[in-house]
């Protein structure tokens, strides 16, 4: 009877002792909460925007930190789960205490977060491309909006120089992102006049691997005497044997071109590209960019990872975006008080790498300019068109009926992420 | 790779002069108005190097001018200087904003002169920067230098060309498709060049030649010819595009026995992807068909003994490309054989010595620990490579695909991956059946104490079989490398299905491991174009556990003692 | 005394009674109470976030208590557990869906977002009826009790057992987890169902309702421990046991051995259901992912860690496997695999009888002795 007890009292002083430790400890720093699976199946791409926030932070601590206070990177690894992630994003915020969190990459990992930092008031800066649909009064998406990537990509493939496309295969993994884009997709094309015999949409699992049935069709869907390009979005782990597929049936980019969203330099680095050559992606930030900025952050970053075999892509540049915007606007409030910095984020400004400067807007969504670029027999991409100037994210978009209707901005008299009337609610 | 890259040597071409004087009077024309970047050029005296520098372009649509007017001189030159441009190998001198061609030799460049075709030094990446094409661009040069190439000597080049020439036609396609056809000996080529002739002349004045053109084309089987044909029987704002009833007849029946053709093709291809799929199924399972099927361990680690194999081919791959002269690279694949081999059989050996010995008898908890194993290696290898994907790349020899006709292709890396996988399982069955260790294997399988009694050391002929099954685990590495991620993640993504292929076959069967991986492979790709990929395979899984309760130890039940778990 | 509470005592000895009565005390009372009546800052209290992870732990052990009740105590090692678990979950997150009504981000006031945005204009007929909570509540437990009762009877029924009976139920939470990634499933898709409001008019993001949630939690543990400990301490229990240990024999001696297995194994679907449906409020998300076979798997471990045909191991293993993740994804980012591959493997080469064991076996002196037995036995 008292042994059973002693244990028992034992292992909740353990626990209690957890719990008290990690909340106990000095705020002689500023903390910044990093959210990215380390392990599992999205570790493949998180895990170098970990290490890019490390850099970051470790760049700002060089240059003397913020209000005379070094930042303190908590490092935790959520390992691709998505409830886990609700439980590291409220540990971070509530134990650790962290001042604003960088993090997550799936859409459903940032759906499961967003309750947790709403209800805690937290700060989470999202740099991944997404599906839009959503403004969170916590979140800063500093990813593309599909306005910002899938829009261009098409008009460019309409476009002379991009071929004349009349005919499209839109392809993606199913979940959220590919479904909304190709949704938006759809209605975008048709509005253009392509009619529906003229679009296949073929959706596949996570991680498919066996492309040999989908690529035939696309084959012969293109055999139609149209110019046919595909939209890929496909996703993650899928590319590598979907390209290696597409390389070895002998589609060329001349005959069949496929612009992907959610392949770039990191994708590419594990793919053999010779035979991918004029493939297209579309982002707002390539690594082969000729710009100062660009170049100088890349050897920074090449130093800080100790290889300059490491490249450096789209979410690595948004979450530079971000930290320099978050930064500037703690500078500007002050303090690192989430209200507080929310209201200074608005119309922050910070130059792109790749020349021009992106802007926050209201609506939590990042103006940037959008780049097409086509795969390179070095895995970099040369940038064969761009946007003239920058282009304001969409949070809603105006090719979904019931989302046109929606507006979401952040300060007064609006006040909020999905309405159709201000609210005019002081903030 | 068969496709492409073939045009890359030099040559000179007799012909050149032919089409170059057909053309003579659009150059001149060009030339005169050609943008103004030429006249900041020192050599602007001479055309050829005029338009070379007038490549260099800002707006691609000068570039596409440039390139135009470079074929159109009939200049044998400009065959290497637009195929460097198609090649992403045309370069901008940053000094002195003079093209030139580059290639990459160690970290810098060798440059060439495209007007004289002499070497003109080394640059760094830093010096020169590259003059890009765009897919349009391509097509077009595509285009020119199929022109010049239709008439090359070399048979090959002449059927990629007249290939070249049919998907991005020119304006005079049809006169230079018949010129090239009088001239042409080999009767594929022929073929090709009649069929691009036919499809052209579909929409020709003459009705004869339209009536001949439907008969040409009636007898191939090709999603192409097909919807070439239908375009014909379309109809634009209530008239139909072929005038004439009797070809639009003969159009009708042309098109309905291409499509009765196609069905059939399409039975074969849906079989050939099936068996191709099985064989990848195949590889992925048999290891475990060891490991589970004759040791009752359930190897959660399994997968990772096929992501071992994988990271091996990659080693061995830096190793040769380091070390190795570039001709010899492609044979870094047969090289990892061995390797994977040794690496993941050594593993297995650890694993066996080290943990799974103390659990036989234990099935299920073998499962425990052999996933704390899997978890582990998992993250060495996270540890050691990094999160990311590494690239492995197909060498040429086991690129590209092999067409079957009727549209249906085939990629070479997967007839590879059937072939290497009939070689490996027939090794396997020999060894197993023939060989002392084999003996001594399905001796200690059958009856532990008797063998043990027998003098065998059952210990280390366990230790050798667990090493055997995870060295295959990683022979199917190296193959699966070749059409799939190499990741840390690589072997959960093969663990579930091979576990369904050796449970379906039969446990211990390395017979019923065959056949189900077969089957399953060609049951999966009759239900994707029916079903949808997803479906299909959510259809795959319930048919297997509803074929479980009919035959509840799977296709190929072992009899015996030896069944009972 | 009533016969009934004489066997209810009669089920666990002083001792177990002791424990578990304090640990009830301290689950349901004391943290509830350092929680809420705490102030934040001193050293007592117990902050929002371990109140939620710690009812996550509850609601794993419940589920726990559901494989052990099979695994331990039947023989039969289902990997699909998951999908029992997940549909529970899925129920319970449609009724909390459709409590969502107009607050959804296109304020459709009767369908969910992800509907809208598929363009459906009704709710299909197997969303009906999930608005009612009573009607919700019924699905947890039905749904997976039929579904553990169809596959169940079409696997006993056929006599698969051991490994094969494993394998079969990995295909079937696999079939799961890709229907349930097809978005016109009508289940949300790879996102599943998420940004749920409120759960029978308490909004969820309140201090009150985890807290709530939290003591529900944890006297459903309790019942269900009990409702377990009274199917293994009963004569069909130890039949069960019976049929672990030699199942052809129970046959041959006359019993109906598949009828047996197949009520512990739809009354385990019922309790994961039961599991899921509690898990999924405090979490705050249900989507396919919970029926990934990986997870599946992980939920044997937790069983395996505690020690199984214990009950107790069950939930002690619960605790300690999650405990172990929370703590090393925070503080070992990179490198917590490392210490939870080892974990799994040493449990299940020196403690066979997972924590519960080593706690026995300390308790007799025999740890050290079983060690070395074992050891010495691989070398004969």
């Amino acid at each position: 009877m008292f042994k059973s007890l002693k244990t028992i009292a034992a292992a909740s002083v353990l626990a209690g002792s957890l719990a008290m430790s990690a909340s106990a400890q000095a705020a002689d720093t500023i903390k910044v909460g990093i959210l990215h699976s380390l392990s599992g199946t999205m570790a493949i791409s998180e895990t170098a925007l970990k290490d890019v926030m490390l850099f970051l932070i470790d760049e700002q601590n060089k240059k003397g930190g913020l209000l005379g206070k070094q930042i303190e990177a908590v490092v935790v690894d959520p390992a691709s789960d998505w409830p886990l992630f609700a439980e590291k994003a409220r540990e971070l915020i509530e134990q650790h205490k962290v001042d604003v969190v960088f993090g997550n990459w799936t859409s459903v990992s940032r759906k499961s977060v967003l309750p947790v930092f709403e209800e805690l008031n937290g700060m989470l800066f999202y740099p991944v491309q997404y599906e839009g649909e959503e403004s969170s009064r916590n979140i800063f998406y500093t990813g593309a909006a599909p306005n910002q990537q899938a829009i261009p990509a098409v008009e460019y493939l309409m476009s002379e120089d991009g071929g004349e496309a009349k005919r499209w295969v839109l392809a993606g993994t199913d979940y959220v992102y590919p479904r909304t884009t190709n949704k938006i997709l759809e209605a975008f094309l048709k509005a253009k006049g392509v009619p529906a015999e003229d679009i296949m949409v073929n959706y596949t699992p996570f991680g498919h691997s066996d492309w040999q049935t989908i690529v035939s069709d696309i084959k012969k869907f293109a055999a139609a005497g149209k110019k046919t390009a595909v939209v890929s979005t496909i996703n993650g782990d899928a590319n590598v044997p979907f390209y290696k597929e597409l390389a070895n049936q002998g589609i060329k980019a001349e005959d069949i071109p496929v612009v992907a969203f959610s392949v770039g330099e990191e994708e590419l680095a594990g793919i053999d590209t010779g035979p991918l050559v004029g493939h297209l992606a579309a982002w707002n930030y390539f690594m082969s960019v000729d710009a100062p900025e660009n170049d100088a952050l890349i050897s920074k970053w090449h130093d800080f990872i100790g290889s300059d075999k490491r490249v450096f892509n789209d979410p690595m540049e948004a979450h530079y975006i971000g930290f320099n915007m978050w930064a500037q606007a703690v500078e500007q409030a002050g303090s690192t008080s989430v209200d507080a910095v929310r209201q200074a984020m608005y119309g922050q400004e910070v130059p792109n790498l790749t020349g021009g400067v992106a802007v926050m807007n209201t609506n939590h969504h990042l103006s940037k300019p959008v780049l097409i670029g086509e795969i390179q027999d070095d895995g970099q991409f040369a940038t064969v068109w761009e946007t003239d100037g920058v282009v304001v994210g969409d949070a809603w978009s105006d090719f979904i009926p019931e989302s046109a209707k929606l507006t979401a901005d952040w300060t007064y008299p609006w006040v909020c992420g999905n309405c159709e009337k201000p609210k005019y609610l002081t903030n | 790779m068969a496709t492409g890259h073939s045009m890359g040597a030099v040559r000179p071409h007799r012909i050149i002069a032919f089409v170059g004087g057909a053309l003579l009077f659009l150059a001149l024309l060009v030339a005169v108005t050609l943008p103004a970047a030429a006249q900041s050029v020192p050599t602007a005296a001479d055309p050829f190097a005029a338009a070379v520098q007038a490549l260099d372009a800002r707006k691609f649509s000068d570039k596409a001018t440039a390139v135009d007017a470079l074929g159109a001189l009939g200049d044998e030159r400009a065959i290497a200087v637009l195929q460097a441009f198609a090649d992403g190998r045309l370069y901008r001198h940053k000094a002195d904003k003079i093209v030139i061609i580059a290639d990459r030799a160690g970290d810098g460049f060798k440059l060439t002169s495209p007007v004289t075709g002499e070497p003109a030094g080394t640059a760094t990446s830093r010096e020169i920067k590259k003059i890009i094409a765009n897919n349009k661009l391509r097509g077009q040069i595509r285009g020119v230098l199929g022109q010049l190439a239709l008439f090359s000597p070399d048979a090959d080049e002449r059927l990629e060309a007249a290939r070249n020439v049919i998907a991005s036609p020119p304006d005079d396609a049809l006169a230079l498709l018949k010129r090239a056809r009088d001239r042409e000996t080999v009767s594929k080529i022929r073929e090709t060049l009649e069929t691009g002739i036919a499809v052209f002349e579909l929409a020709s004045d003459d009705r004869a030649l339209r009536l001949a053109a439907v008969a040409t084309l009636a007898d191939r089987s090709d999603p192409d010819i097909k919807s070439a044909l239908e375009q014909r029987l379309l109809e634009v704002d209530g008239d139909a595009v072929e005038p004439d009833a009797e070809v639009r007849t003969a159009l009708r029946e042309a098109v309905d026995d291409i499509d009765d053709r196609l069905a059939l093709f399409g039975l074969a291809e849906n079989l050939i992807f099936g068996l191709s799929l099985g064989s990848v199924l195949l590889l992925a399972a048999i290891g475990l068909a060891i490991t589970f099927g004759v040791m009752g361990v359930i190897n959660m680690a399994h997968g990772e003994m096929i992501m071992l194999g994988a990271y091996t081919t990659f080693i061995v791959q830096e190793i040769f490309r380091s070390t190795m002269p570039p001709e010899i690279f492609g044979m870094y694949v047969l090289v990892s054989i061995p390797a994977a081999f040794i690496v993941a059989a050594a593993f297995g050996v650890l694993i066996e010595r080290g943990c799974i010995r103390f659990l036989y008898g234990r099935p299920l908890e073998t499962l425990l620990a052999t996933w704390g194993v899997s978890l582990i290696l998992q993250q060495l290898v996270r540890t050691l490579f990094g999160a990311n994907n590494r690239e492995v790349a197909n060498p040429d020899w086991i690129s590209g695909a092999v067409a079957f006709g009727g549209g249906v292709s085939v990629t070479v890396n997967r007839i590879y991956i059937i072939i290497f996988c009939i070689m490996v399982v027939a090794a396997l069955a020999a060894f197993i059946r023939y060989s002392r260790f084999g003996l001594q294997m399905r001796a200690v399988t059958q009856n532990r104490g008797m063998a043990s009694a027998m003098g065998i050391r059952t210990g280390r002929v366990d230790a050798l079989t667990f090493a055997l099954g995870s060295g295959i685990a990683g022979v199917a590495g190296v193959a699966l490398s070749q059409i799939s991620n190499v990741s840390p993640n690589l072997g959960q993504n093969f663990i579930v299905d091979s576990f369904m292929v050796v449970v379906f076959g039969g446990v211990g069967s390395i017979w019923g491991t065959i056949v189900g991986a077969f089957s399953l492979g060609i049951v999966n790709k009759f239900l994707e174009p029916v079903s949808g990929a997803i479906l299909g395979k959510v259809i795959v899984l319930v048919l297997i556990i509803l074929f479980i309760q009919k035959r509840p130890r799977g296709l190929f039940a072992l009899k015996g003692r030896a069944a009972e778990s | 005394m009533g016969p009934i509470s004489s066997r209810l005592i009669a089920m666990e000895s002083k001792r177990s009674w002791a424990a578990i009565l304090t640990l009830a005390v301290i689950a349901i009372f004391v943290v509830p109470i350092l929680n809420l009546a705490v102030p934040e800052g001193s050293l007592f209290h117990i902050p929002t976030f371990w109140v939620t992870t710690l009812g996550k732990y509850l609601a794993f052990a419940i589920l726990a208590l559901s494989l052990d009740l099979i695994w331990g105590y039947a023989g039969i090692l289902s990997l699909g557990h998951g999908a029992f678990f997940g549909l529970g979950g899925y129920a319970m997150g449609m009724y909390m869906m459709r409590q969502v009504g107009e607050r959804g981000v296109y304020g459709n006031p009767d369908l969910p977002d992800f509907m809208v945005f598929l363009n459906w204009d009704s709710v299909p007929w197997y969303w009906l009826g999930f608005d009612q909570f009573w009607f919700a509540a019924v699905m947890v437990l039905a749904v997976p009790g039929a579904l553990g009762f169809v596959f169940g009877w079409l696997a006993f029924r056929s006599r698969i057992t051991g490994v094969y009976f494993s394998i079969i139920s990995q295909a079937m939470v696999y079939a799961f987890m890709l229907a349930f990634f097809r978005n016109e499933m009508g289940f949300g898709g790879n996102n599943g169902l998420t940004d749920f409001k409120d759960i029978l008019g308490f909004e969820l993001s309140r201090e009150t309702t985890k807290v709530g949630l939290y003591v529900a939690t944890a006297v459903s543990l309790l019942i269900v421990y009990f409702i377990c400990r009274a199917v293994v301490s009963s004569k069909l229990g130890r039949l069960l046991i019976a049929v672990r240990d030699a199942e052809n024999r129970v046959r041959f001696l006359g019993y109906s051995v598949t009828n047996a297995k197949l009520f512990v194994f739809t009354l385990s679907a019922m309790l994961a259901g039961l599991a899921g449906a509690l898990y999924v409020p405090q979490v705050g998300i249900i989507n396919p992912g919970e029926f990934a076979p990986a997870k599946s798997i992980e939920m044997a471990i937790w069983v395996a860690v505690g020690g199984r045909g214990t009950l107790f191991g069950a939930i002690i293993g619960a605790f300690a496997v999650n405990g172990t993740r929370t703590y090393f994804t925070a503080a070992a980012p990179e490198v917590w695999l490392f210490f939870l591959g080892t974990l799994f493997i040493l449990v299940t080469l020196v403690m066979p009888n997972g924590i519960v064991g080593v706690y026995k076996s300390l308790r007799s002196g025999e740890l050290f002795d079983a060690i070395r037995r074992r050891l010495r036995r691989v070398d004969a």
